[in-house]
């Protein structure tokens, strides 16, 4: 629970507490917006179906504009938000090999286990080989190691990077989104015309 | 498409130009004016030359003191175990180290309280806590504690009481009055543990 | 289709209750008084270049004789010792009363006036905090009248002649600390400590782990 735990207004365990009905709400949003079907998600790159963008964009969007305003009016100390590390070229990597996996597979790590729970079979296989895939990973690390930790930037955000205010970056994102809205919109209608069977 | 999407469009792109006209909260943590002022007002933060004496004879380790002069009148003359902030480096990093750590009382001093008071009055602004002014400064040092005045003969029983601390204080801090005129100084070679780089906990997708 | 599709008028909905929550904020946010004017670089900046920063006892003969009337001289003091005897013309402030609407209001139309407004307290020191405080918070025309009431009381019938008089100055090492304090015997009584000290550096401030 970012700066409630660490300014010690809520015991460790109560943060694991918190963490879990979290975790249900994230789950059960991911299954409402239809991130549980591979349909859905693989949809996106064949251009027939972009609720997965128009979903993750939205959040993106609203929780940027969100924490700047809350940061505004003094209820959220942004300097507290934790920042994930940047490791320029193995995230790169890692994002290409993530969006080919979400080809192919049809789901990423998260949704996969949403779809578990609705029981799809073909989550379950993919659930298995993501625990295979972090297994062999664990394994060859030593030798992945020096790439792996190579050109660290610290925990730094695109203001910390450019300079530019953060309200710029904020406003840039969500034109492109909802740019991205409508256009997507459009490219489904065409691509859905092509389609003779369709169903989720 | 629906009426709808026309609003939610609307909606979001009005609340993100509106974020071009927030001003973002400074980086560095600061303290309220109003809450600042209120600090200032308080008169808790000064402690008195006989305080620090006591303090520094019992070794007392939760206590630093800080030279807030400059370098050169540092290298001359301070009290026992003092290190040197002079007012620039305040606020830098480097120099914020020695301040708001837990368990540690920081004193600062100058030549009078005056300089010390007004590196106290930034540090606070700052979101310092725990730190205290020498009242009388160095000057006061010299007068109380170096050179203590004997208390006229009606005086309170507590002002001798006081007078004879002084002059013990005196005996421990210059070496029972020998004059030398020899070069001295009172400095030890002071080791600092080195802050270490904070380790983050990863995260994930 | 997923009903969260089917359905744009359940996430205006939400949208709106967004749109409810950025205006309670606006509505409830506190707007301070005072905002820092100065950077914590210029605050520094200011106390070394102290040019603009005092007034001198000496001056206090011209604002009394009321040759110099773009002064105005406010008493810190509490009420009682305001009662007991002030610098005459001075106005009182009590210290605690400084963050009232009215006061700051007051301070504010001195400064767009060009007034220059002289603190004083019993010494200098107590009404050094304030002085930095309203220098910090953009009030570039105020001063810290030096040696404070104590001085003046003792020099009120010959203010003008103490402009070669420096024993009001602060900051100046007033003994030749280095003979005084120091003796050979403080370098041996010192070797006990001259073990290394060690003094613990703060940590930097953690921040929330998370991830998605």
């Amino acid at each position: 629970m970012g700066p409630i735990a660490i300014n010690g207004l809520i015991s460790a365990n109560l943060n694991l507490v918190i963490a879990v009905f979290l975790g249900m709400g994230f789950g059960f949003v991911l299954e409402a917006s239809g991130f549980s079907s591979a349909r859905n998600i693989a949809g996106a790159f064949y251009g027939y179906n972009f609720v997965v963008v128009r979903v993750f964009f939205t959040a993106v969007i609203v929780t940027m504009v969100g924490l700047l305003y809350l940061s505004y009016f003094g209820w959220l100390n942004l300097s507290q938000i934790f920042i994930l590390p940047t490791y320029l070229p193995s995230m790169i990597t890692g994002s290409v090999i993530m969006g080919l996996g979400m080809i192919i597979g049809g789901f990423c790590p998260g949704t996969s286990f949403a779809a578990v729970a609705i029981g799809k079979i073909d989550a379950l296989f993919f659930a298995i080989g993501l625990y295979i895939g972090i297994f062999i990973f664990a394994e060859v690390f030593p030798f992945l190691e020096k790439f792996y930790l190579s050109g660290y930037l610290g925990h730094i955000t695109l203001t910390d990077l450019t300079g530019i205010k953060a309200g710029w970056w904020a406003f840039g994102f969500t034109v492109i989104a909802l740019v991205a809205f409508w256009v997507t919109a459009s490219i489904e209608k065409k691509v859905r015309k092509k389609i003779k069977e369709y169903k989720f | 498409m629906n009426r709808n999407y026309y609003f939610l469009t609307a909606i979001m792109f009005v609340l993100a130009l509106g974020t071009l006209f927030i001003s973002e909260r400074v980086v560095s943590p600061q303290i309220s004016p109003d809450e600042l002022l209120w600090d200032v007002l308080q008169p808790t933060r000064f402690v008195t030359t006989d305080q620090i004496a006591k303090r520094l004879i019992e070794k007392d380790p939760s206590l630093l003191l800080v030279d807030v002069r400059p370098a050169a009148e540092y290298n001359k003359f301070t009290l026992p175990n003092a290190v040197n902030v002079p007012l620039d480096s305040l606020i830098t990093p480097a120099g914020q180290e020695y301040f708001g750590n837990p368990g540690t009382k920081v004193v600062l001093f100058s030549n009078d309280a005056i300089l010390a008071n007004q590196a106290w009055v930034l540090l606070r602004r700052m979101a310092f806590k725990d730190n205290y002014v020498m009242k009388g400064g160095l000057n006061g040092w010299i007068k109380t504690i170096i050179q203590p005045e004997r208390p006229p003969q009606t005086a309170p029983e507590t002002a001798f009481e006081r007078y004879d601390f002084r002059k013990a204080a005196r005996l421990y801090f210059t070496g029972a009055g020998v004059v030398n005129s020899g070069k001295s100084s009172s400095k030890t070679k002071v080791v600092f543990k080195r802050r270490k780089k904070a380790a983050v906990a990863a995260g994930g997708c | 289709m997923h009903v969260h599709e089917l359905n744009p008028k359940k996430t205006l909905w939400v949208l709106i209750l967004f749109l409810i929550v950025i205006i309670i904020g606006f509505f409830t946010m506190k707007r301070p008084l005072l905002k820092y004017q100065l950077s914590l670089k210029q605050s520094t900046k200011i106390l070394k270049d102290t040019s603009n920063n005092y007034f001198y006892p000496y001056q206090l003969a011209n604002v009394l004789d009321h040759k110099n009337k773009n002064v105005v001289i406010i008493d810190l003091r509490n009420k009682y010792a305001y009662g007991l005897g002030h610098i005459p013309g001075a106005k009182s402030i009590p210290s605690f009363n400084l963050t009232q609407k009215g006061n700051v209001k007051l301070l504010k139309s001195y400064k767009k006036n060009g007034i220059t407004v002289v603190l004083y307290a019993d010494n200098q020191l107590d009404a050094d905090g304030p002085w930095l405080f309203f220098r910090q918070v953009g009030f570039c025309n105020i001063k810290i009248l030096l040696g404070g009431y104590d001085y003046y009381e003792a020099h009120k019938n010959n203010l003008a002649q103490t402009k070669t008089d420096g024993s009001y100055l602060k900051g100046i090492p007033r003994f030749n600390y280095a003979k005084v304090a120091c003796s050979k015997t403080v370098t041996a009584a010192s070797k006990k400590a001259k073990k290394p000290v060690v003094f613990h550096r703060r940590k930097k401030v953690a921040v929330a782990a998370g991830g998605c």
